[in-house]
């Protein structure tokens, strides 16, 4: 069986798996659409206002989508990690010839296409509810696969490094909820103070890519690249940390 | 005839703990080879190092070649309390894993092997235990392996389940396929195994074909007698033979077959009424008891009590 037939095999059991899981399945979709409720529609931008929410509705296009790039794969591939260890899944596949990066790709494939969906849903309704003026770039397609990839290598490290599946939500909320406040996504670097290092963030090179591509204006480049490089990192250290038996 | 598996003074540590203590055993093409111990004892480690799976001290190979660089084609595992993805039905799990190989054998004929044709499409989550477990053997046995590994593959399985599990795995081991399987089930071993590994704290404290450990450790056949019996029961008995008592069961050592006439005579002379009588030749669970001193007898008597009754010195 080629690499290609190891990861059809694999990402089609990752995503029956996923898909008969309705409760996963059903807040994966729910979760975008009361993120946008709660802050698109209830709280509301006011540009020109004082506050948080103080841009125009396109402005927090990258908060939105950072909603499902950060937490989908934070949390399901830390849980799918952990969820293979207790079942001893990880020492039957090492006797497979299916390996670690081979396995970790196609769990980034599957949340790929799941978080693509959630992410076409997520603008669909900023679009529809805020009115948010969103330019609808193919440009966006490699920041969501990049971020994907960059979280999915940290949920795998998480995973692998956490002791039971309640310790890696528990660590991928703690991890997640200040990145996504402080990586230029709801929160202006204006806001923070000035010795703020969001730069240090890999998310902020998400927000800053995907900015520039959604409102057609800024660099694109930089942020691709730098948002490339902590993909391979991530992926790499998370598909090695991921364990065997023990 | 060359081995497919060599371990040679193999040692694992965890922490303080050790889990193998340079153990060394080997096994041949269609060889069936069973490791029975306390839990605990090392069984599931040496599973782990001898499929690479675990770091291990000491020289282990397959094939001629160390684990982890062995084509993996030619192993089949099931691992100790292996759960895989709970949706997916038999037949799509059983696909999935086949999905892996280069080569394997046909999803339906796998499952029709394990018994299981008739609940494929049942999800992993609603199949009985039994039902689970040999889902799982299916996995094992989807690459077609050479070599063949079974942590406790009957574990929950009902006897009509096993039984036929243990008619495919000596087809298997007809066919050529060696295989290494971890029981608790001495019976499993006896029936199975050409030669079986006893384990007890990491180390390998027998290893040969089950009659010749029954004929060197099993020690004698028991005559048992279920009454109301006591220790002074023994000295009314005229027999030559060794005596233990305990909660009420007089069990005599040494009797062969023809002789329990002669038993049922003396107990008779002796005024001594009994409820019933059984006579039960040594097997792999005396050897079992003998040499890991886990000290729970077949019919849970503390072993230790056996020992020190007025029979003697056994």
């Amino acid at each position: 069986m080629s690499r290609l037939g190891r990861l059809q095999s694999e990402s089609r059991a990752a995503s029956r798996a996923f898909l008969r899981r309705r409760t996963a399945v059903f807040f994966t979709f729910f979760f975008p659409l009361i993120i946008v409720v709660i802050f698109g529609v209830l709280v509301q931008t006011r540009p020109g206002g004082g506050g948080l929410f103080t841009r125009e509705p396109a402005y927090y296009v990258p908060g939105y989508l950072a909603v499902v790039v950060l937490f989908t794969p934070l949390s399901r591939v830390g849980s799918e990690v952990a969820r293979h260890r207790d079942g001893n899944r990880f020492e039957k596949l090492a006797t497979t010839p299916l390996t670690r990066p081979e396995w970790l790709l196609a769990q980034t494939l599957v949340n790929t296409v799941i978080i693509g969906l959630a992410g076409l849903i997520l603008l669909g309704l900023m679009v529809v509810l805020t009115g948010a003026d969103i330019v609808f770039s193919p440009l966006l397609v490699p920041f969501v696969v990049l971020g994907v990839a960059l979280f999915c290598g940290v949920g795998a490290m998480l995973g692998s490094l956490a002791s039971s599946q309640d310790g890696v939500i528990s660590a991928s909320n703690g991890i997640a909820l200040p990145l996504l406040f402080l990586s230029e996504t709801f929160v202006p670097p204006e806001l923070l103070p000035a010795w703020f290092p969001t730069w240090l963030s890999p998310l902020t090179y998400f927000s800053r890519g995907v900015r520039a591509v959604s409102t057609s204006g800024g660099e694109v480049l930089v942020p691709l690249a730098v948002l490339s490089v902590c993909a391979v990192v991530s992926f790499a250290v998370g598909a090695t940390l991921l364990p065997r038996t023990d | 005839m060359t081995d497919v598996l060599v371990a040679e003074d193999v040692r694992r540590s965890y922490g303080d703990t050790v889990a193998l203590d340079g153990v060394s055993l080997s096994a041949t093409a269609g060889e069936v080879l069973a490791l029975v111990g306390p839990n605990g004892a090392g069984k599931t480690t040496l599973v782990r190092a001898l499929t690479g799976t675990t770091d291990a001290d000491g020289r282990v190979e397959l094939f001629g070649e160390a684990p982890t660089a062995v084509d993996r084609d030619r192993i089949g595992l099931l691992p100790q309390s292996f759960t895989p993805h709970e949706r997916l039905s038999a037949r799509e799990l059983v696909a999935y894993y086949a999905g892996l190989y280069d080569e394997t054998r046909d999803v339906d004929a796998v499952l029709a092997d394990v018994g299981l044709s008739d609940t494929a499409d049942t999800h992993y989550e609603n199949l009985s235990g039994g039902q689970q477990r040999r889902t799982c053997v299916a996995t094992a046995l989807i690459n077609d392996p050479d070599l063949l590994v079974l942590d406790e593959p009957t574990t929950g399985i009902d006897p009509a389940g096993r039984q036929a599990l243990w008619e495919l795995l000596e087809g298997l081991a007809d066919q050529g396929v060696t295989i290494l399987v971890t029981t608790h089930y001495m019976e499993e071993a006896q029936r199975l195994a050409d030669r079986v590994g006893l384990l007890a704290d990491g180390r390998l404290v027998a290893l040969d074909a089950p009659e010749s450990l029954v004929a060197d450790h099993g020690g004698a056949s028991q005559l048992r007698i279920d009454g109301e019996f006591d220790e002074t029961t023994v000295g009314d008995i005229d027999y030559p033979a060794e005596m233990t008592v305990r909660n009420g069961r007089l069990v005599i050592y040494g009797v062969r077959p023809e002789s329990i006439g002669g038993v049922v005579d003396e107990l008779d002379a002796a005024g001594l009424s009994y409820d019933s009588l059984t006579w039960k030749q040594p097997d792999l669970e005396d050897v079992y008891l003998a040499l890991t001193g886990t000290g729970v007898g077949r019919a849970g008597e503390p072993k230790a009590a056996v020992t020190a009754t007025a029979g003697g010195s056994r």
